[in-house]
């Protein structure tokens, strides 16, 4: 598969481009020029219809950066994202994996049991608001352009192996359900229509399998085969 | 009560204005300039997060009429951003009552209008991917999120057609349209109503006159802001004699 890493100079998408880089051809973008990136700042013009031409998978990091301004981040989370998905919608590639996070979900009582089901409670933190309106556009785009997007709300990012948190994602765990979420598909058995479904919007909750976990995976689990490293050890 | 209205010299603005001067003391913005207003005016964008906040010191309420529909990333920055921005304000300056608008199909998109009779604004909202209206759903979603986390009203009311021009009458026409004379009066019903008879801190109201084609619905608007449109625009939807 020919897959694009947005924001992939650092953190976990750099991370993903490294580690799917054995098995698939990977192209990286980013903002700011840096060894093996193509700088692109996902801007309603033709570089981003450039970039996402041939493209099997695109992997959107929805996260953005703490050290900007509010205003840039919401754009960064919206404005660039309705251009991505717009660009790609319109060269027909065939999947888009956002990364969101649980955080848009801690709105609830740490005790209740909170699937994909549920939704979305944000508070006003910029960080928060968004993956939120990451999700808000990623959602329209499966909705209204059949674009097939998997959404991985993704646990606190743990790279050292030792879990700080009840919703901790080892970032192990997390290349392994990005990997998973390139081929995923919705199986039939619980659908209550005989029409073929039109729509490809999967949402996935994912963490590591840490004592006292906060969000349960089973949807992961069962539709992508998910399995924490925790669990085999 | 002292009103803060952004966008106060688009195409709605003048209307709004003549329907609450006199009531209310009104301090306008906009983008552009406006001559001639006996009323307080400040040029703002309302992408500037530092300008919108200063602009709502000492309100007791907030309207948004500001709006960008063509140009894309200025459609976010107005649409989206506004709001952020705007209800950055209510929160700062502790002002509880914020109007926002848009179109119907900032809830009601073709998802809906396509398929669907009564449509009320109680409906999970379905925008697509059109620029306006998926920018101005951002930005009422982002109404909701701080109403979610802070003692702050939002009403938005939503608006689709104004009155065709007379080369239309007896031709039917958008089932959801009225006229710029009522539409400044739901401003009017929307900054008298009790905060506390609405049933939540975010509430959706479709603001549309009395129509036969039973499209959308706007009970809504009528049973809880008490707004009652006054013409019913009844030379468009029959036969011309």
């Amino acid at each position: 598969m020919k897959l694009l890493v947005t924001s992939a100079a650092d953190g976990l998408p750099a991370r993903l481009a490294r580690d799917l880089a054995a098995s698939h051809e990977v192209v990286r973008t980013g903002r700011e020029a840096a060894t093996g990136l193509v700088v692109c700042d996902l801007g309603h013009d033709s570089a981003t219809d450039y970039l996402v031409r041939g493209i099997d998978v695109i992997l959107h990091w929805g996260g953005t950066d703490p050290e900007d301004s509010a205003s840039d981040r919401l754009d960064d989370a919206a404005y660039r994202t309705y251009n991505l998905l717009r660009s790609a919608a319109d060269a027909g590639v065939p999947r888009v994996v956002y990364l969101s996070s649980l955080s848009v979900m801690k709105g609830y009582p740490e005790e209740y049991t909170v699937t994909e089901r549920w939704r979305p409670e944000p508070t006003t933190s910029v960080d928060d608001l968004s993956y939120h309106l990451g999700e808000y556009v990623c959602r329209e785009f499966a909705r209204e352009q059949r674009l097939s997007v998997v959404c991985l709300r993704l646990g606190d990012l743990v790279w050292d192996g030792e879990p700080t948190s009840s919703s901790s994602l080892l970032v192990e765990d997390a290349v392994t359900a990005v990997e998973l979420a390139l081929t995923s598909a919705v199986k039939d058995d619980h659908r209550w229509t005989l029409l073929p479904d039109p729509f490809d919007w999967q949402l996935y909750h994912v963490q590591s399998a840490v004592p006292g976990a906060r969000f349960a995976t089973a949807t992961a689990r069962s539709t992508m085969g998910f399995e924490s490293v925790l669990e085999a050890e | 009560m002292k009103v803060a209205i952004y966008g106060a010299n688009g195409a709605m603005g003048p209307h709004v204005i003549r329907a609450l001067e006199g009531e209310h003391e009104l301090r306008l913005s906009d983008v552009n300039d406006l001559e001639g207003s006996p009323h307080e005016y400040r040029k703002i964008d309302v992408a500037d997060i530092d300008a919108v906040v200063d602009a709502a010191e000492g309100m007791d309420a907030i309207i948004n009429l500001s709006v960008l529909r063509d140009h894309r990333k200025i459609a976010f920055d107005v649409s989206m951003r506004g709001c952020y921005n705007v209800m950055t304000a209510a929160v700062t300056h502790g002002v509880r009552r914020v109007i926002n608008t848009g179109p119907h199909f900032t809830l009601a998109g073709a998802t809906y209008e396509r398929f669907d009779y009564d449509i009320g604004p109680d409906i999970p909202a379905q925008p697509g991917t059109n620029l306006y209206a998926l920018t101005k759903s951002l930005g009422h979603e982002i109404c909701r999120v701080f109403t979610r986390n802070h003692d702050v009203y939002v009403m938005g009311l939503f608006f689709y057609n104004f009155r065709p021009d007379d080369s239309q009458i007896g031709q039917d026409l958008t089932p959801y349209s009225l006229t710029w004379e009522d539409t400044g009066r739901s401003f009017a019903s929307a900054l008298a109503v009790d905060l506390d008879t609405l049933p939540s801190r975010w509430e959706s109201f479709f603001v549309f006159t009395d129509l036969p084609h039973h499209k959308f619905s706007n009970e809504k608007a009528k049973r809880i802001l008490g707004w009652q449109p006054t013409q019913d625009l009844r030379e468009f939807w029959t036969k011309s004699s």
